[in-house]
């Protein structure tokens, strides 16, 4: 069963389209990410989902409720949504403790105060904030505020979590630590969850599956390690680390099992052998991305399969666990990601392979 | 920027992080900077201790100024009387009895104008301000003439259309007194929170919808709750005014033998033969201690009740589609603009073409009075007047207050706090109160110096009136410039007047142009210190509007009323597009 479904969902704002056709399910206790650089409709599409913005077309349904529907006037506005929703500021109120803060969706409902306070003490202990109740919120740091902003959205069990760029906020280190807290009461409560970032580290760490949008549309849908390692096209290529990304034309094209093709492609001054996901014919160009660390340089030319170049180390950039070396081949340079301390030295003639499996070509 | 301007909660100067080369300065100050900073003390010392302490002097001298008499308490024992009382209880009464209602339409206005999608926000709310710039002797007189119960033309209104003989409206009463102090303050108090209504982060509000509240919940239990402060600080500030407020009672009470005090002041000296000048200076200290303990009070509720819920990203907040009934709160934002500005203007219109106030008979239209102000040399003495004291007063306030700012604010400098604290000492007095203490104060200088009577008594009075404004303005304005502009003009070459000159002028003087007109409009509307402080020859607009009130000649005061309304229009366009541009381009 979905529990968010998304039927060619479209936002404008005068002539400017936000979000323009947006298909997505998402299934119940799933963890899936919309990521996109900033302005790709991406928060649009969650505040749609939360009803902060009305869709100007299309459908949008929660559990089996329609919620919001253009074409036949539907709009049930948030607050009987039943949505859990985490701000990218937090929205914590200042005029009211952390308990008050936490309490205040089940005093909307009329709960019994009794319950309200086990409830209350349950999500913030759920987030390890249980010390810090009585807290006027102002006190707290933004870490805290984040806490109690999760515990807040927890307390009323809603039916669908929303959270607009949480992390953005906060420190580097703290980023982590509390991405993973995320994930680990997200799959222990099986909550379904709808995030939104424009951290591509975070939507693979995170996500069971990511949305990745640009422009308004959805670029490409699936798990974190497919869309890393094939992407659909040059944006989504782009977006994921720092592909090198090489212009070349298909000499020949073959099936493999698994539904993928392999690919004969003739670069300027390389040639060799890469994959693909569907068929190309002969003589169109295409894009293909090897990323740095699937590299390696190699002394001799022994693997026949893959890709191959020579060139000449430009520079290197120590960087702790890897070393990032330019070499400089014909017509260009590959960034390629070497051990950091392999002993290699700039203005040294290498070698540099790719195995096939590793070189994804796109249109 | 007149939110923060007026803003006497923010007084309390909150420790900054200084200038760390600064404490460097502290140990062996150079002797240049010690004649400055005394020279700089001994002029705040003279616009607000000396009054002060004249005011002192007068309340225990049984003489008038300049005349040898005897040290008594007599002052202080004749305030505590029975008619006092009743007194004390009229200003604090009709101060409350109008800010609650004012309090009440601002919120309004300031969310409908700031949170709604009624149409023409924009106009509408530089409409519902222009009553905070109009002076409020023009629209007292204005009133006066259309709420008389005899010929005011609200009444003959009335009378025409139900053809009854009765007259429902007498502005000379409580409720006229009230009516016309909210014709400022709500304004006043609009421009205050309007800022806290358009600035708040959008997703407190949010936050709580997905909590499930409704609207009207959200309302009541986030965006009001965070107003709070704001609305406190405001609502106290709109108090503080109505107790200084002179010029409603002064019009409206005293002919129904309402008293205030600050009428009462202004009676003992001008009303009385002779004039009693130890009583109004001790009652001017009991008004003085009446602030002190509403702003000590207002410290007390507001300390650390400000919360900061503006966030730095660009958000527009919520606002809400009214559907038709935006046209409705575009009335009512039209229709307060109507009643403040149009009525009264279209008084003074009315008043200013028909030969006798009260009866508009069309062969009784004439230019005459138009003739008769063009001839007076009085006017255009006074005209010039306060044209030279605007112009001068506004130019030598603003340039001390950013002195005094600056030296408070971005210098660890030793006596830059008790410099700070003379600056604000005028906050506590009314403006009357003021004119006193100088009146004694300039009439026990030596002879030598010869302020009392001139033009320049008027000068002094209205900066010591404006400098804790113009503080204010420029504190915040320094306030937001980080110190690494400073800094980093220094560590690449600059020298500190060139650093002044290049940094930090070229980038507060947009706050500067604001606070400037301000105190302009400031000493435009000014009366209360200027009718105890003129004499003949340095009479000023307001002066001579209330001298031919006084007389009966309400025809040429809608004349000169005209004459000033259009140079308000004229400085408030003036700020609204040229002085909006230049900042609009830093």
């Amino acid at each position: 069963m979905s529990n968010v479904v998304l039927e060619k969902v479209s936002r404008k704002f005068g002539e400017f389209v936000a979000v323009s056709d947006v298909d997505l399910r998402v299934a119940e206790g799933e963890f899936v990410t919309l990521l996109g650089p900033s302005g790709c409709g991406k928060t649009t599409t969650l505040r749609m989902v939360a009803g902060l913005e009305q869709n100007t077309s299309g459908r949008i349904s929660l559990g089996n409720e329609v919620v919001s529907d253009a074409a036949s006037g539907v709009f049930v506005p948030s607050e009987r949504r039943r949505l859990g929703m985490v701000f990218q500021s937090y929205a914590i109120w200042p005029h009211m403790t952390v308990f008050e803060n936490v309490a205040y969706p089940l005093r909307v409902r009329r709960r019994p105060a009794a319950e309200i306070r086990d409830l209350v003490s349950n999500a913030l202990r759920l987030v390890e904030m249980e010390r810090f109740a009585e807290r006027p919120a102002p006190a707290l740091s933004g870490g805290q505020q984040q806490r109690v902003a999760i515990a807040r959205a927890l307390v009323f069990e809603p039916k669908v979590l929303l959270l607009d760029e949480p992390l953005s906020n906060l420190d580097a280190k703290l980023r982590l630590q509390m991405g993973d807290e995320f994930r680990a009461i997200q799959r222990r409560l099986g909550m379904t969850t709808l995030y939104v970032t424009h951290d591509q580290s975070e939507a693979m760490a995170l996500s069971d599956r990511v949305v990745v949008m640009d422009q308004g549309r959805i670029q490409q849908v699936g798990a974190p390690e497919d869309i890393y390692r094939y992407p659909a096209n040059r944006t989504v290529a782009g977006f994921f680390g720092n592909p090198n990304l090489l212009n070349a034309s298909v000499e020949a094209c073959a099936r493999l099992e698994g539904g993928r093709v392999q690919l004969d492609v003739v670069g300027q001054g390389w040639q060799g052998r890469c994959e693909a996901a569907a068929e190309v014919p002969p003589g169109q160009t295409v894009t293909v991305m090897v990323r740095p660390e699937d590299i390696r340089i190699a002394p001799a030319a022994t693997d026949k399969d893959g890709l191959r170049w020579s060139g000449r180390i430009a520079h290197t950039i120590f960087r702790g666990p890897t070393r990032s070396i330019v070499v400089e081949i014909e017509n260009g340079h590959l960034n390629v990601d070497a051990p950091a301390f392999g002993g290699y030295a700039v203005g040294d003639n290498v070698t540099v392979v790719v195995p096939q499996h590793a070189a994804w070509a796109v249109g | 920027m007149t939110l923060s301007a007026d803003d006497r909660v923010a007084d309390i100067a909150p420790a900054r992080t200084r200038l760390p080369h600064a404490r460097r300065f502290l140990n062996g100050a150079p002797a240049g900077r010690v004649v400055g900073l005394t020279l700089l003390a001994l002029i705040l010392a003279f616009l607000s201790v000396y009054p002060l302490s004249m005011l002192l002097y007068g309340s225990l001298h049984s003489t008038p100024p300049g005349v040898a008499g005897v040290f008594t308490l007599d002052g202080y024992r004749e305030i505590a009387s029975q008619q006092n009382l009743l007194t004390l209880l009229n200003t604090v009464g009709i101060a409350l009895a109008k800010t609650i209602p004012s309090l009440i339409l601002a919120v309004l206005l300031a969310w409908i104008l700031a949170r709604t999608d009624t149409p023409f926000r924009g106009t509408l709310e530089v409409l519902v301000t222009l009553p905070f710039f109009i002076p409020p002797i023009l629209t007292a007189m204005a009133w006066g003439m259309l709420g008389n119960p005899q010929v005011g033309l609200l009444n003959q209104l009335y009378q025409g259309i139900t053809g009854s003989t009765a007259s429902p409206i007498n502005v000379y009463s409580y409720g006229g007194v009230i009516w016309h102090m909210m014709q400022y303050s709500v304004p006043f108090l609009f421009l205050l929170i309007v800022d806290a209504f358009r600035a708040m982060d959008p997703s407190l509000e949010e936050a709580a919808r997905m909590c499930g509240a409704t609207r009207l919940r959200t309302f009541c239990t986030v965006t009001l709750q965070l107003m709070l402060p704001a609305l406190t600080g405001a609502a106290i500030l709109s108090f503080i005014r109505g107790i200084e407020n002179f010029e409603s009672p002064l019009f409206f009470g005293s002919p129904a033998g309402i008293h205030v005090i600050t009428t009462d002041i202004y009676d003992s000296i001008n009303q009385r033969s002779p004039p009693q000048y130890q009583y109004a200076t001790a009652i001017s200290f009991v008004i003085m201690a009446l602030m002190f303990l509403i702003i000590l009070m207002q410290w007390r509720i507001l300390r650390g009740r400000s919360f900061q819920t503006v966030t730095g990203k660009g958000y527009s907040p919520g606002v809400m589609k009214l559907g038709k009934w935006r046209w409705a709160t575009f009335a009512f934002c039209a229709l307060f603009f109507a009643v403040t500005v149009v009525l009264p203007v279209s008084q003074l219109l009315i008043g200013s073409f028909f030969k006798f106030f009260g009866f508009y008979e069309w062969d009784m239209l004439t230019l005459e009075h138009y003739q008769a102000v063009a001839g007076s040399s009085e006017f255009w003495r006074a005209f010039g007047n306060t044209m030279l004291l605007g112009f001068i007063g506004a130019s030598l306030t603003m340039l001390l207050g950013g002195i005094v700012a600056y030296v408070s604010v971005r210098t660890r400098w030793r006596g830059r706090r008790l410099i700070d604290t003379m600056a604000w000492l005028p906050w506590m007095m009314p403006g009357i109160v003021l004119g006193v203490g100088f009146l004694w104060g300039f009439a026990l200088l030596p002879h030598a110096i010869p302020i009392y009577g001139t033009i320049w008594a008027l000068l002094l009075a209205y900066i010591s009136l404006g400098t804790p404004l113009s503080v204010r303005v420029m504190s915040s304005a320094y306030g937001q410039l980080s110190y690494d502009l400073e800094e980093c003009s220094r560590v690449h070459g600059a020298g500190w007047l060139q650093t002044m000159w290049r940094i930090m002028i070229a980038l507060v003087w947009p706050s500067f142009a604001v606070g400037w007109v301000l105190i302009f409009f400031g000493i435009m509307r000014e009366l209360s210190a200027s009718v105890l402080l003129y004499s003949v020859g340095s009479e000023v607009l307001s002066v001579v509007l209330l001298k031919l009130w006084a007389n009966g000649s309400a025809e040429q005061v809608s004349v000169i009323g005209l004459i000033m309304m259009a140079m308000v229009i004229v400085f408030r366009w003036v700020q609204l597009r040229v002085i909006k541009r230049w900042i609009g381009a830093l």
